[in-house]
């Protein structure tokens, strides 16, 4: 099989396997979650496949053909990037979805959840090799859409379904404005394609001089904040955790946020080297980590925690891949890819750590856990390797990274010169100093300290293998990651990183490289971060205090303004522009046409009767309009329903023998025999309805009425006659081509039915489904009557 | 088609039309409806462009078939396929405009399916509330 047939196979696995997954369920029973995670496995091996060659430095790339015309293909690229990505999700996938056996009751609609979390692993698949950013731009949706799903899950909880639509209505927007920003690139670089514009350095150079260059960076940037919950796009992360643990350590700690993350790398390129790039990304990212950082302190849910430290995580990784100069465009990358990884392995481990708690203690709430290390001994192993690693303790992975974020801030600032030398390795350690906090806490507040006397299960212990090995082989990847980080280093890092600064890239990552500034950085950071601990709980009383004295200054306080005044705002819209019965829509229309009929025949002035008019015709034509305005006065003013039907029936057989003399027999045809349709339908819906309801009509009303009837028929005789007498001139016809082609192409000597059949044949298809929906519209109406009649 | 009284005739419909559909009564709304329809489809057949006074549909009475009859009207090459033909103004054409016959043909047809419709719809009102009145029935809605 080769690469690119392995990778398009890795996409669409799930979606079809998930596609028949309610089938397979009917058979396996409660045990349909291991055939997902054997379909994650399936998608993980294809992407395994592929890595060797990425690791050896090729690219993969390949296309099946989809809209040639206009450049949009379905398209797969794959290089160190979308690889270590590729790992991530379909490996986490496994990890989450084993785990999942075990955490979710069989009472739950297991089908749908599987269902789901497939199809959301095959898009973000799908994401990640996507080779084209329309292709990416939809894969990018779907993922929304299924995290909209999942974290909707128990449909019934109202903060569920908060949650649900808070993250669909943020992150999906964020995904137009960067649907908005491919288009600018695209009107810059004439391509939709990724690979050619990461590998035309001529591209690239003209991308940063255009004078468009900076819409294109902001529209994109914005849909990759709104994903990785960055900047004020963070508040939908939190109320995301109202998804089933498991869906929030898959989603929104380790791949979907990080879909973001992954558009800043994969853009990297393109846009780095400018201050622009810095300005935006770093310095989004520093805000978001002090700030997520910090009010991670005042949540008392254990998911709230790690949610808010995973928006903070997520802003480390920003900030590094915002470093940036001209001279050497990827300060930070290395840092970041490594951290990246990292992040994906402790966080997910948390989260499924969290999950065991809250499975175990049934509470998520920090505040009433304490002391459960003798309880849960080795859930409280697995949690401290996983707490440590993201406090960047040594020797564990997160530590490595850690220092190498501290590097990247020192040269960074270094480059920078002036205050900046200081200032932005001070940030980075108060990024530091919170995540350190946090980190303790967790261990703290669950596992140490006293086991408080009531609000928890009497027994309480570990939990079964199935929970407990995903997050004990995660735990055993971190102290790996830590202990010989040449491993991640050598298959991941480097060609990742040699993808996006786009040269070879050699990583030299080392346990212990010497008291470097880094270091010292890391001990002032131990420090300072106990220090702050000894002061967690006022730190977190204060934050109350002051979120409940100044409420509006929050995201969420305009968020909810906004969701929750939308709807006012167009209940007061509609009830003004629709306020009472519908004939005053119907006057107001017919005014408007008057008017619009009325000012320009007044700029026209007096030439609006033509001299010549034709009085000259035969008898009986004459006396056919006569009839015809006596049936039609005869079904306005009949006061019982019979004759005014009959008149009105009379007045399209009158119609009908119009056509003739107007030289159009198809037309009295088919006026004959729909005329006779509708009098038998007329009369059978009016032998149901009897002659309760007489109008009286009050004279203002009748006097209205009269005005608005004469001035449209005054207004129609007046166009009548201009456009019937040459007036109006002429306009080039189309009939001509039908005269002229009709024998021709269609071989029909019925010009009408040539074109009816032939020519504007997708006219009558429509047609033909108009009497079709009417149709059933009637029977479902008659049908539709209410059970008790 | 220059016939004053033709014009007339329609304008008057019209105007029976627009007072229909103005009343309170539903049956009469769609009463108007049918008026309004027979003087739009006579508008657009009174409409058609051409001066010419047969039939559209072509004989093989020799000279006066159509693809001979109109076969150097083009002026420009592109018009062998989907593009309309450019002609100059004031041309002969002996047939009456056979496209406007066309559109009202699919319109007639059309006027009779949601006739239907909504005849059955005031039906199933009357049935459910008792009335035609559309000023009791937004009463009755509230």
């Amino acid at each position: 099989m080769d690469s690119f047939t392995a990778i398009t196979i890795a996409v669409f696995l799930p979606f079809v396997l998930a596609g028949i997954l309610p089938a397979v369920a009917k058979l396996l029973k409660d045990k349909i979650g291991w055939y997902a995670s054997a379909t994650a496995l399936l998608s993980l091996l294809m992407v395994a496949q592929v890595a060797p060659e990425i690791i050896h430095g090729e690219t993969i790339q390949g296309t099946i053909e989809w809209l040639p015309s206009m450049g949009i293909n379905l398209s797969f690229y794959a290089d160190g990037l979308s690889i270590m990505f590729g790992f991530i999700v379909s490996g986490i996938g496994v990890i989450i979805m084993s785990y999942s056996n075990g955490y979710m009751s069989t009472k739950e609609d297991l089908p749908r959840y599987y269902q789901q979390l497939l199809f959301f692993m095959g898009s973000m698949l799908g994401m990640v090799f996507s080779a084209n950013t329309i292709q990416l731009f939809i894969f990018w949706e779907l993922t929304s859409i299924t995290s909209f799903m999942l974290i909707g899950y128990w449909r019934n909880r109202p903060m569920s379904v908060y949650g649900a639509t808070k993250s669909l209505l943020i992150t999906a927007s964020g995904g137009l404005f960067m649907l908005a920003g491919f288009l600018v690139l695209h009107a810059i670089t004439g391509t939709f394609d990724i690979p050619t514009i990461l590998h035309n350095e001529s591209i690239r150079e003209a991308l940063q001089n255009h004078h468009l260059f900076i819409y294109a960076l902001i529209l994109i940037f914005i849909g990759a904040a709104s994903k990785s919950a960055q900047g004020p796009f963070y508040i939908w992360l939190p109320n995301a955790m109202e998804a089933p643990t498991p869906v929030s350590a898959f989603l929104h700690s380790a791949t979907m946020v990080k879909a973001g993350i992954y558009l800043i790398a994969r853009i990297h390129p393109m846009f780095s080297g400018t201050e622009a790039w810095f300005i935006l990304v770093s310095g989004v990212g520093i805000f978001t980590m002090l700030l997520a950082g910090f009010l991670a302190f005042r949540q008392t849910d254990i998911k709230g925690i790690l949610a808010y430290s995973t928006i903070s995580q997520l802003a480390y990784l920003m900030t590094m891949y915002g470093y940036t100069t001209h001279e050497e465009p990827g300060i930070g990358v290395a840092a970041a890819t490594f951290h990246l990884l990292n992040h994906a392995t402790f966080k997910a481990c948390l989260f499924l750590v969290a999950g065991i708690v809250a499975h175990e203690t049934a509470t998520r709430d920090i505040t009433k856990m304490g002391g459960l290390r003798k309880e849960m001994p080795i859930t409280f192993i697995v949690a401290t390797i996983g707490a440590l690693s993201m406090a960047g303790i040594p020797p564990l992975n997160g530590f490595l990274s850690k220092e190498m974020f501290y590097e990247a801030s020192v040269e960074m600032g270094h480059l920078l010169g002036g205050p900046y030398t200081i200032l932005i390795p001070a940030l980075a350690v108060l990024g530091g100093v919170f995540t350190f906090a946090y980190s303790i806490k967790l261990i703290d507040g669950i596992f140490l300290g006293k086991r408080p006397t009531k609000g928890l299960p009497e027994h309480i212990h570990d939990p079964s293998m199935v929970m407990l090995a995903p997050a004990i082989f995660l735990a055993g990847l971190i102290i790996l990651f830590g202990l010989v980080p040449s491993i991640p280093v050598h298959n991941f890092i480097e060609p990742t990183v040699s993808g996006i600064i786009l040269e070879e890239a050699h990583l030299h990552v080392k346990l212990w490289h010497g008291f470097t500034t880094s270091l010292m950085m890391t001990i002032a950071t131990f420090i300072l971060g106990i220090l702050i601990y000894t002061q967690y709980d006022r730190i977190a009383e204060w934050q109350n205090r002051f979120n409940a004295m100044f409420p509006w200054i929050s995201v969420n306080y305009y968020y909810d303004g906004a969701v929750n005044n939308a709807k006012d705002v167009t209940f007061k819209f509609s009830s003004r522009m629709q306020p009472g019965p519908v004939k005053n829509y119907v006057i107001a229309v017919l005014l408007l046409t008057l008017a619009m009929f009325a000012i320009p025949a007044m700029m026209l002035g007096t030439n609006l009767i033509p001299q010549n008019l034709n009085f000259d015709v035969p008898l009986y034509e004459a006396l056919i309009f006569l009839f015809m305005i006596v049936a039609a006065l005869g079904a306005a003013l009949l006061p019982r329903y019979l004759p005014a039907i009959i008149a009105l029936s009379g007045l399209g057989y009158l119609v009908a023998l119009l056509f003739i003399y107007l030289q159009a027999p198809d037309l009295a045809l088919t006026q004959v025999l729909v005329e006779t349709l509708s009098t038998i339908i007329f009369l059978l819906a009016l032998v149901k309805i009897p002659q309760k309801f007489k109008e009286h009509i009050p004279t203002t009303t009748l006097a209205r009425d009269l005005i608005i009837s004469v001035a449209v028929s005054v207004m129609i005789f007046i166009l009548l006659i201009n456009a019937t007498q040459g007036i109006v001139a002429p306009f080039e016809s189309l009939s001509y081509y039908f005269i002229e082609k009709s024998l021709a192409l269609a071989g029909g000597h019925n010009i009408v039915n040539v074109i009816i059949v032939d020519f504007r044949g997708y006219d009558t298809l429509g047609e033909i489904s108009v009497l079709c929906l009417a149709a059933l519209g009637v029977y479902n109406l008659i049908h539709s009557r209410g059970e008790d009649e | 088609m220059n016939n004053t009284l033709l014009s007339l005739t329609i304008a008057i419909l019209f105007g029976i039309g627009t007072f229909l559909i103005l009343r309170r009564d539903i049956v009469r709304v769609i009463i108007g409806l049918g008026v309004l329809s027979h003087a739009v489809n006579l508008l657009i057949v009174s409409t058609g462009v051409f001066s010419g006074t047969k039939v559209p549909i072509i004989t093989d009475d020799g000279g006066h078939g159509a693809a001979e009859a109109t076969g150097s009207i083009f002026t420009d090459s592109l018009s062998q396929g989907i593009l309309a033909p450019i002609i100059e103004a004031g041309h002969h054409v002996d047939y009456v405009d056979p496209l406007v016959q066309a559109l009202v043909l699919t319109a007639i047809v059309i006027s009779l399916a949601t006739t239907a419709f909504i005849l059955i719809l005031a039906y199933r009102i009357h049935e459910e509330y008792g009335t035609t009145d559309i000023r009791e029935l937004r009463r009755l809605w509230g």
